[in-house]
């Protein structure tokens, strides 16, 4: 189903039968890549062994600036692509972008048709990425891009996923560093994956990593809660460089606050029991029944003991209530069993084999 | 004459297959716009339809043809049409092996007409032909849909007190949305249609969830047809599955990727609610020594926290499913990118 929107060969496209490509870990892929006008089929292609993914919205001062910045880091180290995603901006993002994507065919720009948010402009920009490794980072420069030569590095080491995390921040304690300690810790003890710093976007992945992770509505701060709980993917961190917002807006606020706790709820769920939902509703479904029969025991001994003020309704009611709960969640523990069923198989288990390949 | 009726394979859901009588207008170059006209509820007189709109069209100078999707009620309405169609006339009727709906009505006749701009209305008269060309002309100018609102209006105040109510509701609930939803009278890119995720009820709400998806939606104002002045009052039923359609709406617009936002909110208050009169009562038993078992406000408590763990239960489920889907399908549109105008690369599932 997922087609790249750019099918136009990239320089070092080669006609011929058949693509391999060797990304700097060693691995090889062929990709298809259909009716570019000049060869339809299979067309060797020298893929790009790094993707950097950028979402941009309304970056237009910042746009410029990274691109030189994140040129002259990668430089020519490494074959490279630069995916900016255009999040629906309404300044002149997109063609500053696009004159930068003329200019340099090793950078390319993926529009999106409206504003659609950080998560999802990501995985479009993962979608179009051919690159072995792909690195995320902000559109606003408060990354450093000299940052990613280390990110790599600590990669190559064996991890899936090199989380960058900022030491010194440069935001208002008050709006932005202080919600962001908060949620860190809440968001490490809750999902027991250890990371510090959820907020920052400066991270490497393993291309694997990203064919799994699926990113949509607002999971980008929960990626390595995610790869860990949905893909079992090793982790590695390392302390990142972090600017003050140089141009433009920031588009965070403290409004927030719910949105992240609910989605926490929904990260965490996916991480215990994504594949055993029935567990969780059953635990609740104990729950409630355990209380239900508390007050049933206590409709049933308070009026033979006389106690003062026992009455035959509200015991007994509150008892049915609760037993009626523990009912209702375990059929819908067994609905979301369903749900989970039918997507089996969907999804390949996340394997390496070990050992030096010839 | 007659071609065989080819089957729609991949329709969903197994839904029957669709015969399509094509006459006349089949042989004929695909014209640059279609007229698909939804005969449902309470058709005009087909002929008159085409006879009215048809010489509006001819103004802009383009080729049209007309498609008329029926359903098996409606096959004597459309004889008439074929005679014209055979006599030449660019119509074509689309029969519909069941009552399927105007969603899918509109869908599949647009996958069947070859025009690369759409306009459809339904089998009456709404709006007055001659606001018809403006419609498809905003189209070209670069809007991707365009929906007509009946303005000025002449019915009576019942039928707009009404329709501004609706209308209104929408507007509060989903923040952007058209100001005339029922008129159905609308021309778009084909695009639109083939990209918006389009089915039952939700039919009437296209411009709103085509903007869902990134295209730019565009309201003209077109006089309202003489025909159109009766005063409508529904049965009750009719209004109720209006709200219901609005309420649909509102959570598909606002929750579709993220259900636990608002069943975690209902579900969070009502649990804490609970949570707290039972805490209350908890702390009167053990500090106050007061008997709560004959107290109905711990039934109230224990109803709260029960309603609230549902809700919750449910929005869990719902972001399991949003979860699986995810991985499984792209949420999003892209627009071609910037350096891609001018040599625009043949889409390879177009050819």
């Amino acid at each position: 189903m997922l087609r790249p929107t750019d099918t136009r060969p990239a320089p070092g496209w080669i006609a011929g039968s058949q693509v391999v490509a060797v990304s700097p870990l060693g691995g090889a892929r062929a990709r298809f890549v259909g009716g570019t006008g000049i060869a339809r089929g299979y067309v060797i292609m020298k893929t790009p062994e790094i993707s950097v993914v950028c979402p941009l919205f309304n970056e237009r001062d910042n746009v410029g600036p990274l691109v030189d910045a994140v040129a002259s880091v990668l430089g020519d180290r490494w074959p490279w692509e630069f995916v900016l995603v255009d999040d629906g901006s309404s300044d002149d993002t997109v063609a500053i972008a696009g004159a930068r994507a003329r200019a340099d065919t090793r950078v390319r720009v993926v529009r999106l048709a409206r504003n659609y948010g950080q998560a999802t402009a990501t995985q479009a920009g993962f979608d179009v990425a051919r690159g072995g490794v792909i690195v995320t980072l902000d559109g606003d420069l408060q990354n450093d891009p000299a940052d990613i030569p280390m990110l790599l590095e600590k990669l190559g080491e064996g991890y899936d996923l090199v989380a960058g995390y900022r030491e010194e921040r440069k935001d208002r304690f008050m709006t932005r560093t202080l919600p962001s300690r908060v949620a860190n810790l809440l968001i490490r003890s809750l999902t027991g994956v250890p990371i510090r710093d959820n907020g920052c976007s400066l991270k490497a992945y393993r291309r694997e990593l990203v064919e799994r992770l699926g990113l949509y509505s607002d999971m980008h701060r929960f990626i390595p809660a995610l790869a860990v709980g949905t893909a079992g993917a090793r982790i590695a961190q390392v302390p990142v460089r972090h600017h003050p917002r140089r141009f433009g807006r920031s588009k965070y606020g403290l409004s927030r606050v719910w949105k992240v706790l609910a989605d926490l709820m929904t990260v965490i769920m996916l991480r215990w029991f994504r594949d055993r939902p029935l567990l969780l509703f059953a635990l609740g479904s104990l729950a409630a029944l355990g209380v239900g029969l508390l007050f049933t025991l206590g409709s049933i001994v308070m009026p033979l003991s006389g106690a003062p003020g026992a009455q035959a309704v509200v015991l007994p009611g509150a008892a049915i209530l609760l037993i009626g709960l523990s009912l209702y969640l375990l059929m819908v523990g067994l609905i979301a069993e369903v749900a989970i069923h039918r997507a089996a198989g969907t999804r390949t288990p996340f394997a390496r084999e070990l050992g030096r390949r010839p | 004459m007659e071609r065989s009726a080819p089957v729609i394979r991949d329709a969903p859901g197994g839904m029957p297959a669709v015969g399509i009588n094509v006459r006349g207008a089949a042989a004929r170059e695909a014209p640059a716009l279609s007229v698909i006209v939804r005969v449902t509820e309470r058709p005009a007189r087909l002929e008159a339809i085409y006879e009215e709109y048809a010489p509006a069209l001819e103004t802009l100078g383009e080729t049209f043809e007309f498609v008329f999707a029926i359903e098996p009620w409606a096959r004597k309405l459309a004889e008439p049409l074929l005679r014209m169609a055979d006599e030449g006339a660019p119509i074509r009727v689309i029969e519909f092996a069941r009552a399927v709906g105007e969603a899918n009505m509109l869908r599949y006749a647009g996958e069947r007409c070859r025009g690369r701009i759409l306009l459809t209305m339904p089998a009456y008269h709404r709006v007055r032909a001659e606001a018809m060309p403006e419609l498809v002309r905003r189209v070209e100018e670069g809007a991707d849909l365009v929906a007509a609102r009946r303005w000025p209006r002449s019915d009576r105040w019942v039928t707009r007190i009404q329709s501004r109510a609706f209308n209104g509701i929408l507007r509060r609930l989903i923040g952007h949305s058209t100001n005339d939803v029922a008129c159905g009278v609308q021309a778009m890119r084909r695009e639109v249609l083939t990209e918006t995720p389009l089915y039952g009820d939700f039919f009437r709400f296209l411009p709103v969830l085509a903007s869902r998806e990134g295209f730019r939606v565009l309201e003209v104002d077109a006089p309202q047809h003489a025909d159109d002045r009766r005063t409508r009052v529904y049965s009750p039923g009719t209004y109720i599955r209006r709200l219901i359609d609005i309420l649909g709406l509102f959570f598909l617009v606002r929750f579709t990727e993220k259900p636990l936002r608002f069943f975690g909110l209902v579900g969070g208050g009502l649990a804490f609610g609970g949570f707290l009169v039972l805490a209350l009562l908890f702390v009167e038993r053990v500090f106050g020594g007061q008997p709560i078992a004959n107290r109905p406000i711990l039934l109230v408590g224990v109803t709260a926290l029960t309603l609230g763990a549902q809700a919750i239960a449910l929005g869990l489920i719902g972001e399991i499913i949003v979860h699986l889907h995810a991985s499984r399908s792209r949420g999003y549109r892209t627009l071609g990118t910037p350096d891609d105008e001018g040599d625009a690369p043949a889409d390879p599932e177009d050819t």
